[in-house]
């Protein structure tokens, strides 16, 4: 009986340790938690790791879809709205619509042009914003494109004047612009491991929880598939290109979402899809719209005169470009092999 | 050849492609390329042990060609004459090595070899190594088919023997 | 005479055995999340089927097409214009290493050997 006893007070110890072993064990591995929601017009998936992902990622959501209240170009309610419809006149915006503003035109003014906020009449004649693509007449096109300037933006401080007939739309930074600010609300939160996709706009906060770098699979804009491996730590990444959105015409050629401000027309640069890894979400996003349009030696002069990114150019034609900065960190994979890749030095 | 052997080999062919187009209408289970029963082997196994090597060989290349035609499938027409190649080239040096009696042996060789041919051409024309996965598959299939079909061939073969004479 | 027979049924028992083995370690072998699509020996499309969004994509061989479906994370051919269909009856991609074939459109569909991704750019 009394053995009986010991072996019960034996076992049961060992079964309390064994117990607090597996807690322990538990803790060791990062909490993750994972949110998806519908927000600046695509499908959003935000990962973070730690004690207090959960908490954190419920405050970017939050944050997101605000922005999203402000930026929509389609919102009555929205601040962008109530600048495309003010007539002519002054109207004041939000801290972070104006920055966000600033923002998109500075960089509008950097890649001269190539970026255009003011693009939204053209794009809606080809039909892009409706999903009734046609192709506009030359005359058309001509008319709409009086109606874009960005430089004809006028704003002081938190002031935006928008000429009559003219059409702000931040869709191409602000995906980015959101991303940053969303990234900002979790690293305020001491997130350190956490991973954005934006409808495809990557924005990596940190390592993976193990220490290791994030894996991307990059699009194959050829196919549906991907093309290769890129590996990133604490950076933004973007990818353009026509095979997003797209129409074939009655004549047969393909016409991409991507307008070229200079023509009013798709462009048709040569290139396939631009990658762009920067620090930021709103360069990489402001950036790969408007290398695409510039083409691939335009785009390779800009790298040159602008430090703060890396990129990959994709051609017509198949080739890959990648930059000295990303190049190791860009594996192509096997089953692209035959795709010739070429390093860009500075 | 004379006009009696020709008409032996073209009934043989036609029963052979009667037992083709039988066998089509059983619903094959298995939802993987190149296992069946191949009732029609019966045929095969029986010409190879009482004709001559080119006259078996003719009876299977006309059934082959004509069985692409019955079923509408003439790109299976590529994978069965390569088994069927395989197939006589293996059976046939056999039939000296192993005694009528055991037919089945026979039958069984037959049989892998035939979707040895089969699977040869598939990687071929694929041009994938990942399709020799396959290939234990139709060992299976093969060992059972080609038993099955070489006990029914040992069986017809029983039974004439008992009426005394061959099939025709 | 009688040894030589035995012998003969012995080979052939192996050879049942040795299919046998095969097809279970072929049919149980396991696999990641990477699928590639081949054509002609030519990996048309390459995905992570953890990440990739549900679609179905049409792959044209000499005018016969095939239509593939990715679902839940898993892939399949959904309808084949071949006479035997014999890919739209194998179903969905389960085994590791066998893969789904489509002889007559050269198609194959088999698990690459690939790690993950965390998400896709696009």
């Amino acid at each position: 009986m009394r053995t009986q006893r010991l072996c019960c007070l034996v076992l049961g110890v060992l079964f309390l340790f064994t117990a607090c072993a597996g807690q322990d064990a538990q803790t060791d591995i990062a909490e993750e938690n994972k949110t998806s929601f519908f927000a600046m017009d695509t499908y959003v998936t935000l990962t973070a790791y730690g004690k207090d992902s959960r908490e954190a990622l419920s405050l970017a959501q939050g944050k997101m879809e605000a922005l999203e209240r402000l930026w929509s170009v389609t919102d009555e309610n929205s601040e962008i709205y109530r600048v495309n419809h003010s007539g002519g006149t002054a109207v004041e915006v939000s801290d972070e619509t104006a920055a966000l503003l600033h923002f998109a035109l500075g960089m509008a003014d950097k890649t001269g042009g190539a970026l255009e906020p003011t693009i939204y009449p053209v794009l809606t004649a080809w039909g892009f914003t409706t999903g009734e693509q046609r192709i506009p007449t030359e005359k058309e096109i001509e008319g709409l494109l009086a109606a874009v300037g960005y430089d004809r933006v006028k704003t002081e401080g938190n002031m935006v004047l928008l000429e009559q007939g003219m059409m702000l739309d931040l869709g191409a930074v602000g995906k980015g612009y959101a991303g940053d600010l969303a990234a900002e609300v979790l690293r305020n939160h001491n997130i350190t491991s956490a991973l954005l996709d934006i409808g495809g706009n990557i924005q990596a906060i940190g390592a993976k929880p193990d220490g290791t770098p994030w894996r991307l699979g990059l699009r194959d804009p050829f196919s549906g598939g991907t093309i290769g491996i890129l590996q990133v730590t604490d950076a933004a990444v973007v990818t353009s290109g026509n095979y997003e959105k797209f129409f074939v015409g009655q004549d047969g050629e393909t016409y991409g979402h991507l307008i070229d401000p200079a023509s009013g027309r798709p462009a048709k640069s040569g290139l396939a899809s631009v990658t762009v890894i920067a620090k930021e979400g709103r360069i990489c996003d402001a950036l790969s719209t408007a290398l695409f349009i510039m083409g691939a030696d335009k785009a390779v002069e800009y790298w040159n005169d602008n430090m703060d990114f890396e990129m990959i150019l994709i051609t017509d034609e198949g080739e890959i470009f990648v930059t000295e900065g990303i190049a190791d960190s860009f594996i192509v994979d096997d089953a692209h092999s035959d795709m010739s890749v070429h390093m860009v030095g500075r | 050849m004379d006009a009696k052997k020709l008409t032996q080999l073209a009934m043989l062919t036609g029963v052979a492609l009667i037992i083709f187009v039988v066998e089509l209408q059983i619903p094959n289970p298995f939802p993987i390329p190149g296992v069946k029963l191949g009732l029609a082997n019966i045929i095969t196994v029986y010409a190879v042990y009482h004709y001559r090597a080119k006259e078996a060989a003719m009876i299977v290349f006309a059934r082959v060609v004509l069985a692409a035609f019955f079923s509408g499938n003439m790109m299976a027409l590529m994978y069965s004459m390569a088994g069927g190649i395989f197939c006589l080239a293996g059976m046939i040096p056999l039939k000296r090595i192993i005694d009528e009696k055991m037919i089945w042996v026979s039958s069984v060789f037959g049989a892998v070899l035939h979707n040895i041919g089969q699977i040869s051409v598939a990687v071929l024309l694929t041009k994938t190594w990942g399709v020799i996965a396959y290939f234990p598959f139709l060992l299976l299939s093969g060992c059972l088919a080609g038993a099955f079909t070489g006990i029914s061939a040992q069986l017809i073969i029983k039974r004439l023997k008992n009426k005394g004479g061959r099939l025709l | 005479m009688k040894k030589k027979n035995i012998c003969l049924a012995g080979f052939c028992a192996a050879l049942f055995l040795f299919g046998a083995a095969g097809s279970l370690a072929v049919w149980f072998r396991p696999h990641g999340s990477w699928v590639n699509v081949m054509q002609d020996g030519m990996v048309l499309y390459s995905f992570d089927l953890s990440s990739t969004p549900d679609q179905t994509i049409d792959i044209e061989y000499n005018g016969s097409i095939n239509t593939i479906q990715i679902k839940d994370g898993r892939i399949r051919v959904l309808s084949a214009e071949c006479p035997d269909k014999t890919c739209v009856h194998m179903g969905w991609l389960e085994s590791g290493a066998l893969p789904v074939v489509c002889l007559p459109n050269r198609l194959v569909i088999g698990f690459a050997e690939r790690e993950s991704v965390d998400a896709v750019v696009k």
